[in-house]
Parts: C-alpha cells; sequence; structure tokens
C-alpha cells in the first residue's frame, strides 16, 4: 500500500505491506532508528512513539494505520534550534539511562503526557507503564518528575506541545 | 560537559545511538533460525525446499545442507553442540534450520514453510531427573557433566558434637538475565576480512572464537561492539546462532545479520542460576558457627560448555563473610533439557550466599538469638585479612561488622523490631519481617582472566587517548575511565577519550564480566598514565640536560624542579615524537562485600509479599565514579527483587518452559514493584592494586535476595521455611503461611 508517514514533521511516502509495523517502517523505511525494539508483544515500551499526541507501542499498531497522521520520535524532540528537550536534560541530570535502549520509549511517553500538569501518581502510572533493567526506575522517575516542574514553572521556554 | 552527565548521554538520549540493529548496511540479509517446539526429540526431517521458493529469500539451509558448518567451541568432542541440530534435538528452540531474507518479514514467512519432524523423547529439567540417568541426553553417556568440591570433607563427629544443627534444601531458580535488547549479530565480509558487530562483552573472545571456527587468521576478522542495550553477563561467548550467521555471510560473500527477538530469548537467550542446594550448618550454644556443608546439584542446560564449571564458584564462595573453621561444598553439574546455564549478574556468589545467609536465620531462631547478633559473633573481623577461606579463596580486604552496623543503622532496626512486636500483639495487623544478609563478593576474575590491555597515548594536539580491553554495555565507562586518565595525568577530562570495543584500535583485550572493568582496567590504566609521565620526565630530562629525579609532574605538565620552565604533553610530543604506552595489566581477585536488610509485609491469606523497605550497604573499595556505583547498585537490587519474587522459568511436563505469554508470563520488576531503596556505602579499599577499587554492580543480585527471603519467613515466624522457595508468588507465600 502507498501511504505517507509524517513524522516530526517530515514526509514521508512509502510503499508497505500492510501487515508492516509503524516500529519497522520507522526504523528501516524512514531511517528514524532511534525508536527501539525490546519485546514486540507491547509489553516493554522502548518502542514507544506519539502518534497524533498519543503515546502508542509502535510495534502494536500498523504503518498503514498511520497514513497521514503527524508522529514524533525521539529523534523530533531535540528543538528546532538544537536545544535538548527538558525531558532530555532531566533523564542526563538524573542519571536515568545507563545503556539507554529502553531510554526512547520513557521519552516518548513522557513526552506525551507532558501538556498538562503531572502530579505525582500521573507521573508513577507513566514510569509503570515500561520496563528498563539497568536503572531500577527511580532516576526515570525522578527525571520526569525534574521535567514536569521545569514545564510547570514556565522554566521550559522550548517546550512544545507535540 | 555541555550539559551532559555522561559523555554517552547526549547520542542515547536524541536517538542518535548506534545499537547493531540500528546500521545500516547495503544488501544486508536477515537470519530467521527454525525452532524446535519441543524439548528433547530425534530430527527426523528439515526441509527447506520449500522456503527457498518463497519471495524475498536469499537461501535456506539445515545442518544437512551445511555439512562443514563447525560446532559450538569449548565443548566435548563426545558431546557436541551442533550449530544446526544433526540429528537430536536437547533443548526447546534448538535451531533446526536457519533461513536468509532481504528483510525480517520475508525470511520469516519463508522460515513458516520449512518442513520439520522430531520424534519426541522424553524431557528431563530438573537435576534430581537428569542425576537418575533414566533419560540421558548423550546415549550411552551420563548426564553428569562435572563433579567438583571445595574445601574438605567435615568428619561426622563436628555434627554430633554440635550444640546445634540446621539442615536445609534451597532451590535458586532459573532466571532470564533479559537485557532490553537481546543478542544481535552483524557480519559484513569485505575483500579477505570479516566486520563483525555484536552487542558483546568480550570483543577479543569473539574474534578468537570466530577465526578458530572459521579456521582463519585472528587479523582477518575485526569485531566491534557498538552501543549495547545491557547484557549482565548474557553477552560474553559465541552462540550457535553467531556460527551459522558468521559462515553464511562467509559462503555467500554478503553482510547477513542476527537480531534476536524477545520471544527467541526467552526459550533460547543462556539463563543464569539453576541449582538445588542441600545445606548443612553447625554451631556451638553461643551460636558460634563450626561447620558448613553445601550440596549443589546444578541443572546446566542441555550442553557441556562453561556453564558447567560455573557453580564451582557457588562452591568456592561457601565460606561467606563468616569464620567458619570447616566448610565444604561440592558440585554436581547435570545436562537438563533446556538452554545452558550461563553467567549472569552475580554468576555463581547468589548461589552462594543465598542458602548460607537463609540458613544463618533459621540458625539464629533455632538458638533463640537475634539475627544481627549471630552474625556478629562470626562475621570475619577487619584485622583478620588477608583472609584464607577453608574453601580456598584469599580475601583481600574488608570490615563486615562496619557494614552490618551500618546497615542496621540505616534501616532503623530496632524500630522495625519494635513495630513487629506491636503488630505482633494486634490480631488484625500484617505481620512484618525484618530480614537481613550479609554476603563477600568476588570481582576480577579468576586466574587466567585477571589481566588486561591498557593503554594511554598523548596527541600532538593536546588530546590524550585511553585505550582499553574492556567493552561497555551501559557501564558508563566512556566517562568513568577518562576522568580516572585525566586525574592521574593533571589534564582537563574532556581533553581525555575513550577507546574500547573494537579489536582494529586495540593490541588485545579481554572484556567486561565479573566485574572485572573498574577493578582491573581502571587500574591498569591508572598504571598506564603513571607510565606516560616517566616516559614523558625522561624525555623532557634529556631535552632539558637534566637527570630525571630533577623534573616533576604536575597539571599534565613536566616541570624542571628548579626554575619555572614547563612542557606540556602536546609540545613533548611534538619534539620528541609519538608517545604511546601499551600494556598487560595484571591484578588479583578481590572481594567486594556488604550487608543488606529487608523488611516486608505480608498478607498470609492472599500470599502477598508488600516491601515497606530495602537497605543495601555494599563496599567496593574506591568507587571511580559514587554516582554511576549507585546507578548501577540501585539497578541491581531490583534486580535481586526480581529474583526473590517474581521471575523464574516454569515448565510443564513436556519439558517446555511456560512462558508463552513471553514478558507477561516472565515478570521482570516494573515501576509498581519498587520499594523504597536506601543505598549505604563503607570503603574498604583493596590492597592488591593501587587503585583500590574493587568490582560494582552486581552486589543487588547477591546481597538483596536472601534479605527478602528472611523478610518473609521472619514475617510468618517460620521455624523451618523449606517452602518458602524462589520467587516467593503469592502461591509460595500462602502454601508457606498455611
Amino acid at each position: 500500500m502507498r501511504i505517507t508517514l509524517t513524522v516530526n514533521d517530515a514526509a514521508y511516502p512509502l510503499e508497505v505491506e500492510p501487515r508492516r509495523v509503524l516500529a519497522d517502517a520507522l526504523r528501516d523505511d524512514c531511517g528514524l532508528t532511534g525508536t527501539h525494539l525490546g519485546c514486540e508483544q507491547g509489553v516493554c515500551g522502548a518502542c514507544t512513539v506519539l502518534v497524533d499526541g498519543e503515546a502508542v507501542r509502535s510495534c502494536l499498531m500498523l504503518a498503514v494505520q498511520c497514513d497521514g497522521v503527524p508522529i514524533r520520535t525521539v529523534e523530533g524532540l531535540t528543538g528546532p534550534d538544537g536545544q535538548p528537550h527538558p525531558l532530555q536534560r532531566a533523564f542526563s541530570a538524573e542519571r536515568g539511562l545507563q545503556c539507554g535502549f529502553c531510554t526512547p520509549g520513557f521519552l516518548m511517553l513522557a513526552a506525551g503526557a507532558l501538556d498538562h500538569d503531572l502530579s505525582e501518581n500521573e507521573v508513577a502510572d507513566l514510569v509503570r507503564s515500561n520496563l528498563c533493567r539497568c536503572t531500577g526506575y527511580e532516576p526515570i522517575r525522578r527525571a520526569i518528575t525534574r521535567a514536569a516542574h521545569a514545564h510547570q514553572n514556565g522554566q521550559d521556554g522550548r517546550h512544545r506541545s507535540v | 560537559m555541555d550539559g551532559w552527565l555522561r559523555r554517552e548521554d547526549e547520542r542515547l538520549l536524541t536517538g542518535a545511538g548506534r545499537f547493531v540493529a540500528d546500521l545500516r548496511v547495503p544488501a544486508c540479509l536477515d537470519a530467521v533460525f527454525v525452532r524446535s517446539e519441543v524439548a528433547h526429540g530425534v530430527l527426523r526431517e528439515a526441509d527447506c525446499s520449500a522456503a527457498r521458493e518463497v519471495p524475498g529469500v536469499a537461501g535456506a539451509w539445515s545442518a544437512a545442507d551445511l555439512p562443514d558448518l563447525p560446532p559450538m567451541p569449548l565443548g566435548e568432542p563426545a558431546r557436541e553442540w551442533p550449530a544446526l541440530v544433526e540429528d537430536r534435538v536437547r533443548y526447546p528452540g534448538e535451531a533446526l534450520a536457519v533461513v536468509l531474507g532481504d528483510d525480517r518479514y520475508h525470511a520469516e514467512d519463508g522460515a513458516a514453510r520449512v518442513r520439520t519432524r522430531i520424534d519426541p523423547l522424553p524431557a528431563v529439567v530438573t537435576a534430581q531427573e537428569s542425576a537418575a540417568d533414566t533419560v540421558r541426553l548423550f546415549d550411552g553417556l551420563s548426564n553428569v557433566a562435572l563433579r567438583g568440591e571445595a574445601g574438605s570433607p567435615i568428619d561426622g563427629e563436628v555434627w554430633e558434637r554440635a550444640a546445634v544443627v540446621v539442615e536445609s534444601d534451597y532451590r535458586q531458580q532459573l532466571l532470564l538475565p533479559s537485557p532490553m535488547e537481546c543478542r544481535t549479530i552483524l557480519c559484513v565480509p569485505g575483500g579477505d576480512r570479516l566486520t563483525v558487530w555484536s552487542g558483546h562483552q568480550a570483543p577479543h573472545r569473539l574474534r578468537q572464537d570466530l577465526a578458530g571456527l572459521l579456521d582463519r587468521p585472528e587479523e582477518s576478522i575485526r569485531v566491534v561492539v557498538p552501543d549495547t542495550g545491557g547484557a549482565f553477563g548474557s553477552k560474553s561467548a559465541v552462540f550457535p546462532e553467531f556460527i551459522v550467521v558468521a559462515w553464511l555471510a562467509v559462503l555467500l560473500g554478503r553482510p547477513v545479520r542476527w537480531v534476536e527477538d524477545r520471544r527467541e530469548s526467552l526459550l533460547v537467550a543462556t539463563r543464569g542460576r539453576g541449582q538445588d542446594q542441600h545445606v548443612r550448618l553447625a554451631a556451638d550454644a553461643e551460636g558460634r558457627l563450626l561447620a558448613y556443608e553445601l550440596t549443589v546439584e546444578a541443572d546446566v542446560g542441555a550442553y557441556p560448555h562453561l556453564g558447567v564449571a560455573f557453580p564451582m564458584q557457588t562452591a568456592w564462595m561457601a565460606t561467606g563473610p563468616y569464620t567458619t573453621p570447616k566448610v565444604h561444598a561440592t558440585v554436581r553439574s547435570l545436562l537438563t533439557n533446556t538452554m545452558i546455564t550461563y553467567p549472569y549478574r552475580g554468576a555463581g556468589r547468589p548461589e552462594a550466599t543465598s542458602p548460607l545467609e537463609r540458613t544463618m536465620d533459621v540458625l539464629a531462631r533455632r538458638l533463640g538469638l537475634d539475627p544481627a547478633e549471630l552474625r556478629r559473633r562470626n562475621l570475619i573481623p577487619p584485622e583478620a585479612f588477608p583472609y584464607r577461606t577453608p574453601t580456598g579463596r584469599t580475601y583481600d580486604s574488608g570490615d563486615h561488622h562496619a557494614a552490618l552496623d551500618l546497615a542496621l543503622r540505616t534501616l532503623g532496626y530496632d524500630g522495625w523490631r519494635a513495630e513487629q512486636a506491636r503488630r505482633r500483639a494486634d490480631p488484625d495487623a500484617f505481620p512484618i519481617g525484618i530480614g537481613l544478609s550479609c554476603y563477600v563478593e568476588r570481582s576480577g576474575g579468576e586466574r587466567g582472566s585477571l589481566h588486561e590491555y591498557v593503554g594511554v597515548e598523548a596527541g600532538d594536539d593536546g588530546t590524550v587517548t585511553a585505550r582499553c580491553g574492556a567493552a561497555s554495555s551501559g557501564q558508563s565507562h566512556a566517562t568513568v575511565f577518562p576522568a580516572l586518565v585525566a586525574e592521574t595525568l593533571g589534564v582537563e577530562p574532556a581533553r581525555v577519550r575513550l577507546v574500547e570495543g573494537d579489536t582494529d584500535e586495540l593490541p588485545g583485550g579481554v572484556g567486561s564480566f565479573g566485574s572485572r572493568s573498574a577493578q582491573i582496567d581502571g587500574a591498569g590504566l591508572q598504571h598506564a598514565a603513571g607510565l606516560l609521565i616517566e616516559e614523558a620526565r625522561e624525555r623532557a630530562a634529556r631535552l632539558w640536560d637534566l637527570p630525571v629525579e630533577e623534573t616533576s609532574w604536575s597539571d599534565g605538565a613536566v616541570h624542571p624542579v628548579r626554575g619555572s620552565a614547563a612542557m606540556g604533553l602536546s609540545e613533548l610530543v611534538k619534539r620528541t615524537g609519538p608517545l604511546r604506552i601499551d600494556e598487560r595489566y595484571e591484578a588479583d581477585m578481590a572481594f567486594p562485600f556488604g550487608a543488606h536488610a529487608a523488611v516486608v509485609e505480608v498478607d498470609p491469606e492472599l500470599g502477598t509479599v508488600r516491601v515497606l523497605q530495602v537497605v543495601a550497604v555494599d563496599d567496593c573499595g574506591r568507587a571511580l565514579d559514587p554516582d554511576v556505583v549507585r546507578g548501577q547498585a540501585f539497578g541491581s537490587i531490583v534486580q535481586g527483587l526480581g529474583q526473590a519474587l517474581y521471575e523464574g522459568v516454569p515448565f510443564g511436563d513436556d519439558g517446555l518452559p511456560l512462558l508463552d505469554g513471553g514478558l507477561l508470563d516472565y515478570l521482570l520488576p516494573t515501576y509498581a514493584e519498587i520499594p523504597p531503596i536506601e543505598l549505604g556505602e563503607t570503603h574498604t579499599p583493596t590492597p592488591r592494586t593501587p587503585l583500590g577499587a574493587k568490582g560494582a554492580g552486581e552486589t543487588g543480585c547477591i546481597g538483596t535476595p536472601p534479605a527478602i527471603v528472611n523478610a518473609v519467613a521472619d514475617a510468618l515466624r517460620l521455624a523451618h521455611p523449606e517452602r518458602l522457595q524462589m520467587p516467593l508468588t503469592p502461591d509460595v507465600v500462602w502454601r508457606a503461611a498455611a
């Protein structure tokens, strides 16, 4: 099928089989390999991207379902001026990553929720949605909380709604 | 540095990391393996002809189609492990055939068309069944793959005279290391060279193994380890799939890759642990330990391999942190119809710590002693180091009492005991329990792998290049090692960069496993930087026509002792030529240690365990980067929590692991399961290197599980807690409480 994926504001006209999952289309057809596959069954969340602003497991969605729908991946987190997203800074500052394989999924999961004020429980719900085998999660919780606070306190001039 | 705490961070946070599956090589073929759906059986047919007709399939092969395909290395000739099954399947998921496609989809289409037929045989998955030898994995040969012992047999008289003898059985269940990135290999032939990209812990070992398998010179192979998504011990070998991929890449003259998926990983990635244990522990009436005996029956999987000998690590470490005068450990490794066991974070030390620490709690109850007091009476005192154990280890240094005291203080031990007493008097309150665990870890490696290649080179542009044979899979080497070299040389860390994980860039290397990188590579890099300073001073002395004693080194430059002239490294290189140190550094093993404590609340009617608090006091000597060490300690504790409460590989009667639901069946801890965890540290440097660093990062898997299990046993006031076997699922706890 002929579709156009719109990823990080760029258009990717593609010819894909209907069975092709979004993660593979992003990685192999669009060359955006920042989205990682950790389980291909929707459990680990490493492949989380934003589709129309909502966090989805891109291993459980077909590419053809996303024709013409805006998609944002980790490659699109950095601002157009090259400035890192507050989440990226916060993950580094709080040591929210070690091997970094699950990280893009956590980043996009949080990015999708950062457009409103996040309570402690909401942050906890986000963190418990994905798997990480290195950090033990607490640093990830701190990182998302830090970025959320920066956002709420308006220190986040660069943050865009995604 | 640019607002990023680690050098690894920017690329990993922006999607610019490069894991093997991210590498794009033109005309690369994807390998998909056709896998056995039975645990044990005779292969009657593996017909790939239909697969070859599938569009997008470049080829399909069974073992019969590749008669020269070499078997796994390091095995026994009589019990060979073929890279593709030849006539006998010995573990579920064992590869029957391989299909190469121009992408993964087409290769999987082809794999679905491979016709296989297996006549099933009875499967054995427990050590006990295996030991009976009624079902043999290799016809005519016993399933016993190894027997070993550490220490000397203990006289019967010792047990008879002891005031108390505790006997118990424990199971160290099979675990899946489960790095978030599964195994990967990409082989790219070009000219007379083969470039191999792999998420791997030991690139030089992989190169050596592949050179042997492919019968070509080592120099003709380059192994590169790009970003690696965790390993935890599971990525340090060559695997059957690696052999097939490398073989086909060379045969076809085309790039071939295998990117293991989670479903495969659950079936055929190496497993950790896997021991049935029996212990006897004797003490006098005051609680002084007299003797300890550990019997290990290890289920090591289908083929003799490195994992067969790994239970010996448990035997050597059986003494633990106590002054027990007589310790004897025996090991039998038994072949079973499952993928092999292999090092997983802790690798042999969790299996040593858990039975001893659980039995210490039983002993304390038997003696009417507080478990902390029982441990205090037996811990090796600081002045006894170096301490030679009855099981043949010589511990370098330690202050176990300090670690235990800090753990108890941090926990608020007395307060929790008071709360426990209060709840015991309240029939409506859930019981709580407090569990302790003191451990000794071994880091650095065993004889034969205690060396490493290290190097430091000064450039004429003021930069410094550090090189070492380690390979990071998330441990921050690119940040930590340059900082150490910079500190030694007295230069800005930004001037130092690290080269590792590329066999073309390094004269040699051993790799990263057994918590060796900080201890061996770190000490080696410090040593190499010191040699570079000496060489710089000698060169400067010659330039200045001074005795070398009249030069000194500070802030990255040579100075004459008298006078104000100084010469930095770049100027020295410009004037005297390349300045590069390459060293083979060797140091002895070291013994990190610590004390962990846990408080749990148990609902005896539901069997649920709520962990209220974990305290981990670890001592790894000098921590090169304390935040990095804490990060690894924390993650390690969560993996230990996984072993204690959630993770395991149950088998059906047919010998197949009951993991069809993937990660919905194999329960890795999520954030929902993380209790409050507090870390504490003591610092007892190893005297075995000038740096003083011991290994770090494995201790949560070693110390935490028995602390949690002891806490549950304490909550339930179990006099003999054998029914509490990990993982402590609600079912296990409910039955134990009944």
